[in-house]
């Protein structure tokens, strides 16, 4: 736990700042309305935009965007580091892991099964941003909380991915069922946001999600001692003063705040939160969350920046689906990664 | 009964189901206890329920007069450490880095190493004489290496008690003799106390101050010499294969 962090690191961390900041600025330039990157400017700072769509575009479309861009690269890569080392598990992440199911059931519980309680919909379409994302936490929650307590009986790191494959398979029937019984509109508002991405979220939104990314990012940094420990493994921690019980269902209730909040917006995104810290500990040399947290940040905006940029090049009309282009990434990478290090099929 | 190290009417087990009943033992601190036992019969889980990793059916432990087992686990880590057989799957990590997790009781929330901190890690690594592999990564090392790592790390926590379970069982000879001297070392000029269970009988019967001996539920604390002299090895395993020469002290085939 050497505190001085290297210089190649914070080379590192700095290139990636600036990678961030332009990255940000071509997210906003690329599109399909061609908008000068002079007037974008302007139209940020504030100056009148020479067209008035332009600034609708930015403001109501593109900054959003690269703002959810933003914080789902940097919550979903925090959450998949801190499974890895909750689980013990290298493969361990927030879609693999079923997490992500878990919110979709939560939000479809939210949209569609609400009705059955006797709460009528104009209620629900009241609170719907706010009820959305705690449906949505409370649903990672409950799937993280059932992989918790059975996970320290699975020596076995392949029986941990197919535990997680079978609870997204019991979730996808739980909502079949559910579907099965809502009405039409119900079900058009459940498919719509089934398919949301990062330009489906709203400003309103992102007034909700930014501030609970923000402590839950901050909340994971709070924790890098504590997950340090975790690394010799619980009966280490435990000897050297860590209280397992609490500190873990701070985890537990920072991941799915981090997967939660972004899934109830973004839906789904996959891979992301597997690859990222690979590529961190890669690059850092290092297994301190002190500094992999940071990095994990970094890297999670840049690649979901380059992710957003990819699937709106210019001569689209249409957005591509974001969870395609991060799988094309990331499915690649993980191969790579089981390649190269065979130990990885064994947890101890 | 005025020792610093009492064990009363403690009963141990997993899921409330005891293993070993009603265990009390009094011994002296700074003194190296070895615990014999055949597999299976309960050292492990006796160890784990003194270090506190798992909760005791009854019973107390005091160390020191401190109730050890009604603390919480921030301040029993001021008071002991353990070093186990589990290998730990850490990624990258420096032997150095390793070795400064033992100081983790006594840093702020993000962990920061201060001057006494910086002592503690090099005092330890000395003494465990690791000072050519401070710089190398922990999972490049043998396992009798890492095992001496680890013990490196318990020091560095600069806890008055020590509890090993089975720490020399992945070592070959010369590593297990070299752990047994340091520990031994740890006792003598650093004033600790040293509980490590283990299967090399005959050489901590040479080097133990003390032995708590387990055998069929019953916990029994003696001196080498007793284990000697009262034949309680050949007792242990009780059955044709093999017997504990006396004149010798080492086990025979029969």
């Amino acid at each position: 736990m050497d505190t001085s962090i290297s210089n190649k690191i914070s080379l590192t961390i700095l290139l990636l700042i600036v990678g961030v900041f332009i990255l940000f600025g071509l997210d906003l330039f690329l599109g399909s309305v061609n908008i000068p990157f002079k007037s974008i400017c302007s139209i940020l700072i504030g100056e009148t935009a020479e067209k008035e769509t332009w600034k609708i575009i930015i403001f109501q479309s593109r900054l959003p965007k690269a703002i959810a861009a933003i914080l789902c690269g940097s919550a979903l890569s925090v959450c998949g580091l801190q499974m890895q080392t909750l689980f013990r598990n290298p493969l361990a992440g927030p879609y693999i892991l079923g997490i992500s199911s878990g919110a979709g059931l939560g939000v479809a519980i939210f949209i569609m099964g609400l009705s059955f309680l006797g709460i009528s919909g104009s209620a629900v379409t009241l609170s719907a941003n706010s009820g959305i994302i705690i449906a949505s936490i409370l649903g990672s929650f409950g799937v993280l909380t059932i992989l918790l307590s059975v996970i320290s009986r699975l020596k076995d790191i392949m029986t941990v991915l197919i535990l997680g494959i079978m609870i997204g398979s019991v979730i996808t029937a739980i909502i079949g069922i559910i579907q099965y019984f809502s009405n039409d509109a119900q079900l058009k508002s459940f498919i719509m946001w089934t398919m949301g991405n990062l330009s489906s979220v709203t400003n309103d939104q992102l007034n909700l999600l930014l501030p609970v990314v923000v402590i839950g990012l901050i909340l994971s940094f709070i924790s890098s001692k504590s997950l340090n420990a975790y690394l010799l493994g619980e009966a280490y921690a435990k000897s050297l003063g860590v209280n397992i019980k609490k500190s873990r269902i701070l985890i537990i209730i920072i991941t799915s705040i981090l997967t939660g909040s972004i899934t109830a917006y973004c839906g789904p995104i996959g891979f992301i939160g597997i690859v990222i810290p690979h590529l961190a500990r890669m690059i850092s040399n290092s297994s301190d969350h002190r500094i992999l947290t940071p990095l994990s940040i970094l890297l999670g905006i840049n690649v979901l920046l380059i992710s957003d940029i990819i699937s709106q090049l210019p001569g689209l009309d249409q957005n591509l689906p974001i969870n395609s282009i991060t799988s094309l990434i990331g499915i690649p990478f993980i191969i790579w990664i089981i390649l190269k290090n065979k130990k990885i099929a064994n947890l101890n | 009964m005025s020792k610093e190290l009492n064990i009363s009417s403690l009963t141990v087990g997993y899921n409330n189901k005891p293993t070993l009943k009603n265990i009390s033992i009094l011994s002296d601190k700074n003194m190296m206890i070895g615990v014999f036992g055949r597999n299976g019969q309960g050292k492990s889980t006796l160890l784990k329920t003194i270090s506190g990793l798992l909760p005791t059916i009854s019973g107390q432990f005091n160390f020191n007069g401190i109730d050890i087992l009604n603390i919480s686990e921030k301040e029993r880590a001021k008071l002991l450490s353990i070093v186990s057989t589990t290998k730990s799957s850490i990624g990258a990590i420096k032997v150095q880095d390793f070795v400064a997790f033992g100081r983790f009781p006594y840093t702020n929330w993000l962990g920061i190493n201060k001057v006494k901190d910086y002592q503690e890690i090099d005092k330890a690594i000395k003494l465990c004489k690791l000072e050519r592999f401070a710089n190398r990564n922990y999972d490049e090392l043998s396992d009798g290496e890492k095992q001496k790592v680890n013990i490196a790390r318990a020091i560095a926590q600069n806890t008055p008690l020590i509890i090993l379970d089975e720490p020399t069982v992945h070592l070959d000879l010369i590593n297990t003799i070299e752990v047994f001297k340091l520990l031994r070392e740890l006792v003598k000029t650093h004033s600790k106390t040293v509980i490590i269970s283990t299967h090399q009988m005959e050489y901590a019967l040479q080097i133990c101050d003390q032995i708590w001996l387990i055998n069929e539920g019953k916990v029994e604390s003696l001196s080498p010499a007793e284990i000697i002299s009262q034949e309680k090895l050949t007792e242990l395993f009780d059955d044709d294969l093999i017997s504990f020469d006396k004149n010798s002290q080492s086990f025979r085939l029969k």
